[in-house]
C-alpha cells in the first residue's frame, strides 16, 4: 500500500497555494502600511490601532457578537424543542420532519433571504394582517429585528439537526433504567438527555455563531445598511474603499474572536461540525 | 398534561415548517403575479418568467452556476479522492498538518476565504471569471470530499489491496477495483455535498468574480436592489430544478440513511 | 446508484446546454456598465447590426469597477463617471478613443462637451449625465424647509426616519462640504473634518437608511419622504409617482457625467469604438433615455423629450436646474483615502 502514499503529493502543492498562501497574504497586508506596493514594505501595526483606537469600530464589533448572540440564543431555544420533538417520533415520522427541515437548506440561500424583503415590508403581507385588527404598519425591513430574523432563518435548521443527532444518539435504555429506579420525566430529563445532549449543542451554537457574527449579505440585504457588521466593514475595505490593509486587519481580529469562541465550546466535535456545515 | 405538551410541539413544530417555507412559497406565489409589487397580488401571468428568459444576464449566471458547480464537483471528488488515499498511507506528521490545514477552508469565515483569494489572484496577475471562480470553487469543495472519503477509507482493510497485488494486479488496477469500490459511498456523499455547496455559494464566488461570470446568488444579490419580480421567477426555477436533482439523484433515501447511521453508536 | 449520478449529471448538463447562450465564433464586445443603464433593446440592436456578441457585466460603484480593472479584468468599454475617468487617465489606464471612427460625435449636446476631467474628449465620449439633489414628497415635505434649509433638510429631526441617504462617501461628502459652503473638491483637512461632523450629526439627528440603487423604486413606492439622488434616478421616481419632485439647493451641488472610455487592455478596440459610435446615435440615446430616465447627451433627443408633450415635459428632474456654485468633482487620492476612512465611520455610527 505504500505505492498510493504519492497520491497526496499534489494535494499538498495544491493546499499550498490556495490554502496557506492566502492566509500569509491577509497576514502580510495587516501588518503592512497601506499602499500596495508589495516589494517596499514597511512592518506596521498602524491597522490594528486603528481598529481599537476608534469606538465607532468596536461598536460595529460589539454589534456583530451582540446579533450573533441574540441568533444563537433564539437557534437554541427554539431548536432544542424541535430536536427534542424530533427524536422522539416514531421512525417513520422522525424523517419527514427531518426531510422537511433539511429540505429549505437545498435551495439557494440569497433567493430564501431575498423574498423576506416583500413579506417584511410595510405593506407586506404580515403588516396587511396586523391591519386587520387597525394595527401598524410596524416597520420591520431594514430594521435590527429584520437582520436577526433573517439570520435565524438561514441557521436555525443546523441547530434542530445537530440537537436531533445527539439526542437520537441517546442510548433509551438509560431512560428506562431511570425511570425503573424511580426518577420522573423532568428529573430524567435534567439528569441524563440534558448532559447528554451537551456535545451536539455545542456544536449547534459553533454552527449557528460562526456565520452569524461574519455575515455581510443579509445585514446588507434586510438590514438597510443601518446594521452595519463587521463582515460589511471586511467588505467595504475590500470592494469599494480599496484599503486591503485595514481589511486584513479587521478580518485577522474576527478570526481571532471567533477561534476564542471556538475554544470555550471546544467539547464540540469538530468533524460533524464539518459534516454539518457540508449539507 | 402530557397531551398538552404534546399539542404545544406538534404547535412548535407546524409554526417552524410555516417558517421555513413562507419565504419560498411567497417567492413562487408573486412569480406568477401581474404586476411589478411584490406585495400586491394583482393577477395572474407568465410574464416575469418571459421576462427571465430574455435577461441574457439571469440565463448565464443560471448557466455558469450549473456548470461551475458540475465542474468543480467533478475535479473536487477526483481531487479529494486521490488526495484521501494518499493521505491515508502517508506518514503521522505529514497527516496531521494536511488534515489541520485542510480543516482551514471550513473553519474560516466564508469572507474570510473569499478576500485570502481575491488577494492571492490579484498577487497573481490573474483575470477574475471562470477560471478564479472554478478554481476558487474547488479550493473550497475538496476538503468536504476528504472529510466524507477518510472515514471509509480508516475502515478498509489494508490487506485487501496488498493481496490483489500479490496476486499480480498493477497498484492502479489494484486501487480501482479493489479500493475505489469500497469507499464509494464516502466518495458520493462527498460529490453531493461538494455539488451543493458549490451550486449555492455566494460570498466566495461574490469576490472572485469577473468578466461576466457571475452565479445565481450573485445576479439575486445585485438585483435585489431594483424591485424584480424575475428574481421570484428565478427561485421558483430554482426550487424545481433542486426539487427534481434531489428526486432524481435519490439523496432524499442516501441522505435519511446517513442521518440513521450518525444516529446509531459508532 | 453510480448509474443514478450519471443520469442527474446528464439531466444537469441538458438544462445547463438549454441556458447557454449562442456560443459560435462571433466577435466579442466586453461593457462594464452601471447595473439598469442600458436600453432595453441597444444590445441586440447593435450585435445583430454588427454581427457581434457583447457580454455585459454591471458594477454599482466607480470603486466597484476600478477594484475590478486594476484586478487584470479586460473590458473594451467601460462608462465610469467624470472623476474616474480623470483617475483612470492619470494612471495611463485609458487608450485615446479614434474619433474618426466616432462621427456621431457631433450629435453632443454642447454642454457635455470637453468637460473639465477631459477637456478635449481625448478618451471619452459622454453617455449620460445629471446632477445630485434631493426627491421629497410634495405632500409630507414643506417646500419651505428645502429653501430654507437647503441639504440641512436631511438632518432635520422633524424628518427623522422617513429619508435615504445615498451610501457613497463622495456624494455624502459633497452634500455636506456644499451645505458649509466649501468647494466639493476641498483639500483643507480642517473643511472635511467639518464636514464629518456635520454627516455625524445627521446620523443621528434623523437616523437614515444608507442605500445605493434600493432608493428607486422604494421612492417610487413612496416608502420615504426625502431622499438623496442623481437627477437620472430622480426622473425615473418623478415618472412613477407623482406626488414626488425634485430640487437642487442654491448652495450648488454636483454636475456629473458617465462617459464611454476604452481602457488600455481592451481586447477589441475597433469594435469598442464603433459600439461607441453607435451608442450615440439617436436611435440607441432614446432607448436609453426612455428605458433608464437619465439625461441624454444627444443635443436632438434632449430637445424632444423635454419639449411640450415629450416623455419627460414636466419632470424636474430630467432637465435640471443649475447653480453658478455647481461643481464637476475631481479626484485626490488622498483626499479620497481620508473621506472614505470617515465614510466608514459614519455608515458604522450606529
Amino acid at each position: 500500500m505504500k505505492h498510493y502514499k504519492k497520491m497526496v503529493y499534489p494535494y499538498v502543492a495544491w493546499i499550498s497555494v490556495m490554502v496557506v498562501a492566502p492566509m500569509l497574504l491577509i497576514m502580510f497586508y495587516a501588518f503592512t502600511k497601506d499602499g500596495n506596493a508589495v516589494l517596499d514594505f514597511v512592518f506596521t501595526l498602524e491597522n490594528f490601532k486603528k481598529f481599537f483606537s476608534d469606538t465607532i469600530f468596536i461598536s460595529v464589533l460589539g454589534r456583530s457578537l451582540k446579533i450573533a448572540v441574540i441568533t444563537t440564543v433564539i437557534c437554541l431555544a427554539v431548536g432544542y424543542p424541535a430536536g427534542y420533538f424530533i427524536s422522539k417520533c416514531a421512525d417513520g415520522v422522525k424523517m419527514k420532519w427531518i426531510l422537511l427541515i433539511t429540505f429549505p437548506t437545498w435551495i439557494n440561500m440569497m433567493v430564501r433571504t431575498y423574498a423576506w424583503r416583500g413579506i417584511l415590508q410595510d405593506d407586506g403581507i404580515i403588516n396587511k394582517f396586523f391591519g386587520l385588527f387597525g394595527l401598524g404598519p410596524v416597520p420591520m425591513l431594514n430594521t435590527g429585528f429584520a437582520v436577526v430574523l433573517g439570520m435565524v432563518y438561514n441557521f436555525l435548521p443546523f441547530m434542530i439537526i445537530q440537537i436531533y443527532t445527539s439526542l437520537a444518539k441517546l442510548d433509551t435504555s438509560l431512560l428506562e433504567a431511570a425511570a425503573d429506579l424511580g426518577a420522573n420525566k423532568t428529573k430524567s430529563f435534567l439528569r441524563i438527555t440534558l448532559p447528554l445532549s451537551i456535545p451536539g449543542v455545542l456544536s449547534g451554537i459553533t454552527l449557528v455563531f460562526l456565520p452569524a457574527v461574519s455575515s455581510f449579505y443579509i445585514p446588507e440585504m434586510l438590514g438597510g445598511g443601518r446594521y452595519y457588521m463587521i463582515g460589511n466593514l471586511i467588505e467595504t475595505q475590500f470592494l469599494t474603499t480599496e484599503n486591503w490593509n485595514f481589511g486584513s486587519a479587521v478580518s485577522l481580529i474576527m478570526v481571532i474572536i471567533i477561534i476564542v469562541s471556538m475554544y470555550f465550546t471546544g467539547k464540540a466535535d469538530k468533524t460533524e461540525i464539518m459534516e454539518q456545515r457540508g449539507n | 398534561m402530557k397531551r398538552q405538551n404534546k399539542l404545544s410541539s406538534k404547535i412548535l413544530m407546524w409554526v417552524l415548517a410555516l417558517f421555513f417555507y413562507a419565504p419560498i412559497i411567497y417567492a413562487i406565489v408573486f412569480s406568477f403575479n401581474e404586476g411589478k409589487s411584490l406585495t400586491n397580488f394583482t393577477g395572474f401571468s407568465f410574464q416575469w418568467y418571459g421576462k427571465m428568459f430574455r435577461d441574457r444576464e439571469m440565463k448565464e449566471a443560471v448557466f455558469y452556476t450549473i456548470v461551475i458547480a458540475a465542474l468543480a464537483t467533478v475535479l473536487s471528488t477526483l481531487f479529494g479522492t486521490v488526495a484521501a488515499i494518499g493521505l491515508s498511507k502517508s506518514n503521522k506528521g505529514l497527516k496531521f498538518a494536511v488534515e489541520q490545514i485542510n480543516n482551514l477552508p471550513i473553519m474560516n469565515p466564508d469572507i474570510v476565504t473569499a478576500i485570502g483569494l481575491l488577494v492571492l489572484f490579484a498577487t497573481l496577475h490573474f483575470k477574475n471569471g471562470f477560471g478564479t471562480m472554478l478554481l476558487a470553487h474547488v479550493m473550497f469543495c475538496t476538503p468536504y470530499v476528504i472529510l466524507s472519503v477518510m472515514p471509509r477509507l480508516r475502515g478498509l482493510d489494508p490487506n485487501l489491496a496488498e493481496a490483489a497485488m500479490d496476486l499480480g494486479a498493477t497498484p492502479l488496477y489494484a486501487l480501482w477495483k479493489v479500493v475505489i469500490p469500497q469507499i464509494m459511498p464516502g466518495i458520493i456523499s462527498g460529490a453531493l455535498t461538494a455539488f451543493t455547496m458549490s451550486f449555492d455559494d455566494f460570498v466566495i464566488s461574490f469576490f472572485v468574480q469577473g468578466n461576466g461570470v457571475s452565479n445565481i446568488s450573485i445576479i439575486v444579490y445585485t438585483m435585489s436592489k431594483r424591485v424584480n419580480p424575475s428574481i421570484n421567477a428565478l427561485a421558483t426555477l430554482v426550487t424545481v430544478i433542486i426539487s427534481v436533482f434531489l428526486l432524481l439523484a435519490n439523496i432524499v433515501p442516501s441522505k435519511i440513511g446517513k442521518k440513521k447511521n450518525l444516529a446509531l453508536p459508532a | 446508484m453510480k448509474k443514478r449520478f450519471m443520469i442527474t449529471a446528464l439531466v444537469m448538463a441538458l438544462i445547463a446546454s438549454c441556458f447557454s447562450g449562442c456560443g459560435g465564433a462571433k466577435e466579442k464586445l466586453k461593457l462594464y456598465i452601471w447595473g439598469e443603464y442600458l436600453g432595453e433593446d441597444v444590445i441586440s440592436n447593435f450585435e445583430k447590426e454588427y454581427n457581434c456578441r457583447v457580454i455585459v457585466e454591471y458594477f454599482d460603484s466607480n470603486e466597484m469597477m476600478y477594484t475590478k480593472l486594476a484586478g487584470g479584468s479586460a473590458y473594451d468599454v467601460l462608462v465610469p463617471s467624470d472623476y474616474m475617468i480623470e483617475r483612470l487617465i492619470n494612471e495611463k489606464m485609458l487608450q485615446p478613443i479614434d474619433k474618426s471612427a466616432i462621427p456621431n460625435i457631433s450629435l453632443l449636446a454642447d454642454g457635455v462637451k470637453n468637460m473639465g476631467y477631459d477637456p478635449d474628449n481625448t478618451y471619452s465620449v459622454p453617455y449620460f449625465w445629471g446632477t445630485c439633489g434631493i426627491v421629497y414628497n410634495k405632500n409630507n415635505v414643506d417646500y419651505s424647509d428645502l429653501e430654507n434649509e437647503g441639504f440641512g433638510i436631511m438632518k432635520n429631526p422633524k424628518y427623522k426616519g422617513k429619508l435615504y441617504m445615498y451610501n457613497s462617501s463622495r456624494d455624502s461628502f459633497m452634500i455636506a462640504l456644499k451645505q458649509l459652503g466649501y468647494s466639493c473638491n476641498t483639500e483643507n483637512e480642517n473643511e472635511i473634518n467639518e464636514a464629518y461632523k456635520w454627516l455625524i450629526e445627521l446620523d443621528e439627528a434623523t437616523e437614515p437608511v444608507y442605500v445605493t440603487d434600493l432608493v428607486i423604486d422604494s421612492m417610487a413606492q413612496g416608502e420615504k419622504d426625502l431622499a438623496i439622488m442623481y437627477s437620472g434616478d430622480a426622473a425615473y421616481v418623478l415618472g412613477e409617482n407623482e406626488n414626488m419632485s425634485y430640487y437642487t439647493p442654491a448652495c450648488g451641488t454636483n454636475i456629473w457625467c458617465d462617459a464611454m472610455v476604452i481602457p488600455t487592455n481592451a481586447e477589441n478596440p475597433t469594435l469598442a469604438n464603433k459600439f461607441i459610435n453607435y451608442m450615440l446615435t439617436k436611435e440607441a440615446c432614446m432607448d436609453n433615455t426612455l428605458t433608464v430616465g437619465y439625461t441624454s447627451p444627444n443635443a436632438e433627443v434632449l430637445a424632444e423629450v423635454t419639449a411640450e408633450g415629450g416623455d419627460y415635459a414636466e419632470n424636474e428632474a430630467y432637465l435640471p436646474r443649475t447653480y453658478a456654485l455647481d461643481e464637476i468633482y475631481h479626484d485626490n487620492e488622498t483626499i479620497r483615502r481620508l473621506t472614505n476612512d470617515l465614510w466608514t465611520k459614519i455608515v458604522a455610527n450606529e
